[in-house]
């Protein structure tokens, strides 16, 4: 969860006594038509709330199960927002959600990833749900509306959405009407009938009232029913009704102004005063009451208020809370700002002030800038930002920062510095040069040194000193990302140097964000060894700070970097140690304990041990997504794709790359091993090749390619592509294209002493020296692939292969070249069972049509071929037509050479002979 | 940005002037009310558009006006 949530927010209103019974409208908003979203809209004091809340209780009856959201204008952030909403869903769907919610505390939370994750389970939801967002009109946000038409397109058939404002939402709403997909009850809908009216007004009210007065009123206000209840409240007790109304028809002004009046002056005057201070807060409670009032009877004030049917509406059921309604709220606003202007900061700094000590930081910051109190905002805001970026809400501080003068930051260096970490959190770097500038003179030594009891600079504004003894470490760890951004590698290791030389020494957090971020650097510069270190020392740190779950992700990268240099056995020690290191916290299973098993079950993969690889992923999946960081929904779903690509089954692979693409949420690492490039690889491998060439001209990669370490899998994938080009459509080149690229890779890979990444090129390359019918350098590239390979335990890449590296490894294995070795591998091709001899193909051919296609081989014709396998020649001739289609070729030639490439003939001879 | 006036129904208190902003309101004979003044930008229009919508004032129309006139 991000942050403690509000319950009264996911509270549904409570039915309240009294109401005019509405089936009419009940009727229209019952789920018979199964619409997508019903629409309530209509302006204030149409009696939408009290109507949807009337209307789930039938829902609810139903066995439907219900979830309430009244939004607010702090709803504007998209992190706050999404998890308000997925808050609400867990009071009708215990426990969903979780994973959307781990997304949503990645930095910069990818919004289609989050939501995708969230309509997976959705969809999966064994009840109907029925998901109310009240007040939707305060949302103006575009990030979140976009969400919201999203979730819209998407929405599964057991979830129901109802939203209730102001304004139409800037959603498609035409084009859901065309469809069918929109119930929608408007003003015109929602205002009292006649009849309604004298219900409410002659039942509910006990007045008395003539059939003429009701109709008078009811013709006055137009039906609105707030006006009707600011009526009702004018005319109870009173003796000249009659003349009351027909005052009130005749008359032109605003309703609510000609009725609120009437209301206000008929309380007492301590009522009134209480109605007017108190109308500066959102939320009413009795403490928080006293605290603006001065006074100590708040708790009986509000609840003789709910009894006189003044607009009071609770929050809870314990009473605790309440609000008024909004239209009377602003009413009373506007006569407190022009009874008593002056009075109106001072009731808002004592509402801060109250906030504050009761720890709720937000309200407090909104009513210390209602209070026009700056300084006094700035100071809570400086506090308060920690724990907010903490829970990913960058942008309510963004929203504290534009009401903040620059002015007052420019004197608050800790505030300042709290500010540059959520811009460049949310990817804006414009300008945070001259903040960093500005927020570093105050750092500089006035006089003589930098002892530690210099007064600090005049002017300078400091309240959080932990804060401020950080910033110098800081300062340079933000220069550094900002360098790193800029992608100037030597910069960013210069900035991080110095912040660790300049952090405190036990302020271990900027020590270990300097160290990664030099680490990050290095590692897309391609020097890996350095890379590591720095990384280590990041972990080290952020170990000795207590930030575990960040060193099982710096875990992450560590194995993977050892993976890539081709050390699988220190790779799978890391993680190992990682496991270990997460086992000795208190409390439950750590967050990335499952991105471990994940690593693991990687080089599982890697070593050909598929049982183990999928038993890892089971495991990571069932601890639970409260033990995933935010990267694990994609990076499981790819080490899973890559398993089933193991076992063979491609289509199911290309299935988990397209979800893991979907919920791919990216981090500072370098992206090494892009996801297309991955699906790419099993295009080729199915012979998708022009889909696969397709993804090589979007990248807009060639075999001519400046080299470098950021993009090496990308161009080892293009030479697969190349490969498979070359196998399926003869492409002239494709071979000698492929050759040249990978030399060039192989050099570049050596020379960074990559030793995963030139096991891959060699085994590669030993192929396309076979595909050009050079045998000797084919087997002169598989030895030393064979060579640096053994001690590791590397099978997958050997055999993973198809049936041209297999025969290749048979002739290794006739020519004495790592005996042992290869008979491992040989005998891990004969277990796959054929699966991987025929993984060119969708469709396997059947053992029929692999004998049938032998003898297309031969220069027997069709009827010999025919009496040869004793069948009839339209039978004959059906295993052909099979085969060519499977084979994709139309000619027995060309089926002959495709069966060549794929070793199917081969094959074919061993089963004979 | 310049002026705007903007026209609801029904005779709207002088108190709310304060809770406009400063704005200024003219009753006029047809039993509507022209809230005018300056704006600085389309946020502040539109926010002041929200205040007319939350207090339920019936919007009849929205113009701007030439400063010269």
């Amino acid at each position: 969860m991000a942050g403690p949530l509000l319950e009264t927010k996911l509270h549904v209103p409570r039915r309240r006594r009294g109401l005019v019974a509405r089936p009419r409208l009940i009727e229209r908003l019952s789920l018979q038509a199964e619409p997508a979203l019903t629409l309530v809209s209509a302006p204030a004091g149409f009696g939408k709330t009290t109507l949807v809340a009337e209307w789930l209780a039938t829902v609810s009856a139903d066995g439907r199960r219900v979830a309430w959201l009244s939004l607010d204008k702090s709803d504007n952030d998209p992190a706050l927002f999404w998890t308000y909403l997925i808050g609400a869903l867990r009071t009708a769907a215990d426990g969903v959600g979780g994973p959307a919610l781990t997304l949503l505390q990645s930095p910069q939370p990818p919004m289609e990833a989050v939501l995708a994750t969230l309509l997976n389970e959705l969809s999966a939801l064994p009840d109907d749900v029925v998901l109310v967002l009240d007040d939707y009109h305060v949302i103006d946000a575009r990030e979140v509306q976009d969400g919201m038409a999203f979730l819209l397109e998407h929405l599964p058939p057991q979830l129901h959405l109802v939203i209730a404002g102001r304004a139409d939402p800037a959603l498609p709403l035409a084009r859901m009407r065309g469809r069918g997909e929109l119930v929608e009850l408007r003003a015109a809908d929602l205002r009292f009938t006649p009849e309604e009216a004298a219900a409410y007004l002659n039942g509910v009210m006990g007045l008395v009232l003539t059939a003429r007065d009701v109709a008078s009123l009811e013709g006055r206000t137009e039906g609105w029913i707030a006006a009707l209840q600011l009526a009702a409240l004018s005319l109870q007790g009173r003796d000249d009704v009659a003349a009351f109304i027909a005052d009130f028809a005749g008359d032109d002004r605003y309703i609510v102004d000609y009725l609120a009046e009437e209301v206000l002056q008929r309380q007492p005057e301590p009522v009134q005063r209480f109605l007017l201070q108190t109308s500066v807060l959102d939320r009413l409670s009795g403490p928080l009451c006293d605290a603006v009032t001065g006074q100590d009877n708040g708790k009986a004030m509000l609840a003789a208020l709910e009894r006189g049917n003044l607009f009071l509406v609770p929050l809870d059921d314990r009473r605790r809370w309440s609000r008024y309604h909004q239209l009377f709220a602003d009413v009373l606003r506007a006569h407190l700002l022009d009874e008593q202007p002056d009075h109106v900061p001072d009731l808002n700094r004592r509402a801060s002030a109250w906030h504050e000590r009761n720890g709720q930081p937000s309200e407090a910051i909104r009513h210390a800038l209602a209070a026009g109190d700056v300084e006094r905002a700035a100071d809570l805001v400086e506090l308060a930002i920690p724990a907010f970026r903490k829970r990913r809400q960058e942008a309510t501080i963004r929203g504290w920062l534009d009401a903040i003068p620059s002015d007052v930051v420019r004197v608050r260096p800790v505030l300042a510095v709290g500010f540059i970490g959520v811009l460049m959190t949310s990817g804006e770097f414009e300008g945070v040069e001259d903040r960093l500038r500005d927020a570093e003179r105050w750092l500089e030594p006035t006089g003589d040194g930098a002892d530690a009891t210099r007064a600090p600079p005049a002017g300078m504004v400091v309240v959080d000193q932990q804060e401020f003894a950080r910033l110098p470490g800081a300062i340079g760890m933000y220069r550094a990302a900002l360098a790193l951004v800029r992608g100037d590698g030597p910069a960013t290791i210069g900035h991080a140097q110095r912040a660790i030389h300049r952090a405190a020494e036990e302020d271990h957090l900027t020590r270990a964000g300097a160290s990664a971020l030099s680490g990050l650097a290095r590692w897309g510069g391609g020097d890996l060894e350095a890379a590591h270190q720095a990384y280590s020392v990041a972990a080290e740190g952020l170990r000795r700070a207590g930030y575990i779950a960040d060193v099982l992700g710096c875990s992450i990268t560590l194995a993977d970097i050892r993976i890539t240099q081709g050390r699988l056995g220190e790779a799978l020690r890391t993680y190992e140690r990682a496991l270990r290191l997460a086992a000795d916290q208190q409390g439950g299973v750590l967050r990335g304990t499952a991105d471990m098993y994940v690593g693991i079950s990687q080089i599982a993969r890697e070593r050909n041990d598929l049982a183990a690889a999928t038993q890892h992923l089971l495991r990571a999946q069932e601890l639970g997504e409260h033990t995933w960081l935010p990267q694990n929904p994609y990076r499981w779903r790819v080490a899973m794709a890559r398993v089933r690509e193991a076992e063979g089954d491609l289509d199911g692979a290309l299935d988990l790359l397209e979800e893991a693409l979907r919920v791919y949420t990216g981090d500072f690492s370098p992206n090494v091993r892009p996801i297309p490039a991955l699906r790419a690889r099993v295009l080729a491998a199915q012979g998708r090749v022009g889909e696969a060439s397709a993804w090589a001209r979007e990248q807009g990669l060639s075999a001519e390619d400046d080299l470098s370490y950021l993009h090496e899998f990308e161009h080892i994938t293009l030479a697969r592509v190349l490969l498979a080009r070359h196998g399926n459509e003869r492409a002239a080149g494709a071979v000698d294209e492929a050759a040249r690229l990978l030399e060039r890779l192989l050099r570049a890979a050596e020379a960074g002493e990559r030793t995963g990444s030139v096991i891959e090129i060699l085994v590669l390359q030993a192929l396309a020296h076979q595909a050009r019918g050079d045998l000797p350098a084919a087997l002169a590239s598989l030895q030393r692939a064979l060579t640096l390979a053994e001690p590791e335990g590397y099978v997958r890449i050997f055999v993973g292969e198809g049936a041209a590296a297999a025969s290749l490894l048979r002739v290794a294995a006739k020519q004495g070249i790592a005996p042992g070795y290869v008979r491992r591998l040989l005998a891990a091709v004969d277990r796959s069972d054929g699966r991987p001899v025929q993984q060119g193909l969708i469709e396997p051919l059947s053992e029929r049509e692999l004998d049938v296609l032998r003898l297309l081989g031969t220069d027997l014709d069709g009827p010999d071929i025919a009496r040869e396998l004793s069948v009839s020649l339209n039978t004959m001739r059906t295993h052909t037509r099979n085969i060519y289609a499977k084979l994709g070729v139309n000619s027995r030639r060309a089926a002959v050479r495709r069966a060549a490439e794929l070793g199917l003939s081969a094959r074919g001879r061993n089963r004979q002979g | 940005m310049g002026r705007y006036e903007i026209r609801v129904k029904g005779h709207l208190d002088a108190r709310w002037v304060a809770w406009f902003d400063g704005m200024a309101l003219t009753h006029d004979g047809d039993g509507t009310t022209l809230i005018h003044g300056d704006v600085v930008d389309q946020a502040a229009l539109h926010g002041l558009l929200g205040k007319v919508r939350d207090v339920g004032l019936p919007l009849v129309s929205v113009t701007q006006v030439d400063p010269d006139n």
